[in-house]
């Protein structure tokens, strides 16, 4: 999967890894602001209110 | 046949490498992910907090309320779900401890603040005033609370009152024990006769499985 994502970047190695870095860090700031927000609002962890 | 074989040899190699990369992920996602309930969750609590704490301060400043602390005609609370209302301190939590409390506890609340369990009495009035909050995550609210004692207080700011709880009880019950709620706690027909507030959070930590209600009643409530 990593192999074929590395194969699919364009440019020499450093371009290469200046996009995955961008890419990584894109997918991290996606589950941290969207996904994790998300995810905490509807998993059951620490119900503190009542549930009738 | 031997390419055939050999060929076969590297699809699997693929499949089993994918499937070992794609485990990989998903566990580096997972420990990120309890990183984010530890801390992040934290941290965009505490900026709602300063949010809220400002919205409420600017709205006491500007529209004026009528209403007496116990007499007879009690402060009157209008509050939509999310909105804030009060500000809670418990000195037993730290002296920094104080949070704004908001309307309601679904987890876009609990997740924000301490919330009033929709449907309870309001700060200082006849009956039950609950609060639930968090245990963990949302910067653990009240992570404290199953070690409150008999005699802690708990001071509640109104816009037109301060009101001071002292602390009589804790129990631990089952989440779906909502008779705990009432105004007359376990008594659901019985008419209050006392001004009571009851704190409430999960416990064990990190579960569901139980509740823990600290229970307190009204020792002061003053004009501020």
């Amino acid at each position: 999967m990593y192999a074929w994502i590395w194969r699919q970047l364009p440019g020499r190695t450093p371009a290469r890894a200046g996009a995955l870095a961008l890419l990584v860090l894109a997918v991290l700031a996606a589950l941290w602001f969207w996904v994790f927000p998300w995810a905490a609002l509807h998993l059951p962890i620490d119900a503190s209110g009542f549930s009738g | 046949m031997t390419a055939g074989i050999a060929m076969n040899g590297w699809v699997v190699r693929q499949v089993i490498r994918a499937a070992g990369e794609i485990l990989l992920t998903a566990g580096l996602v997972g420990l990120l992910f309890l990183g984010y309930l530890v801390w992040g969750t934290g941290l965009r609590a505490a900026s709602a907090q300063r949010a809220l704490r400002s919205e409420l301060n600017q709205e006491w400043r500007q529209v004026p309320g009528r209403g007496d602390a116990v007499g007879a005609s009690p402060e009157r609370f209008d509050v939509t779900t999310g909105q804030p209302f009060a500000f809670i301190r418990i000195p037993a939590f730290g002296k920094q401890w104080q949070y704004t409390l908001i309307q309601g506890t679904a987890l876009a609340q609990l997740n924000v603040s301490p919330g009033h369990v929709p449907g309870t009495q309001w700060p200082g009035q006849l009956g039950n005033f609950a609060v639930a909050g968090h245990r963990v995550t949302a910067g653990n609210p009240f992570w404290s609370l199953p070690s409150m004692t008999d005699g802690d207080l708990v001071y509640i700011q109104t816009r037109l009152n301060d009101y001071t709880y002292r602390v009589i009880g804790k129990k631990w019950v089952a989440p779906t024990d909502t008779a705990v709620l009432d105004p007359v706690p376990g008594h659901p027909r019985q008419r209050p006769g006392r001004r009571l507030i009851s704190l409430i959070t999960c416990d064990p930590a990190w579960t569901g499985t139980h509740r823990v209600i600290v229970t307190g009643v009204l020792v002061a409530a003053k004009p501020r």
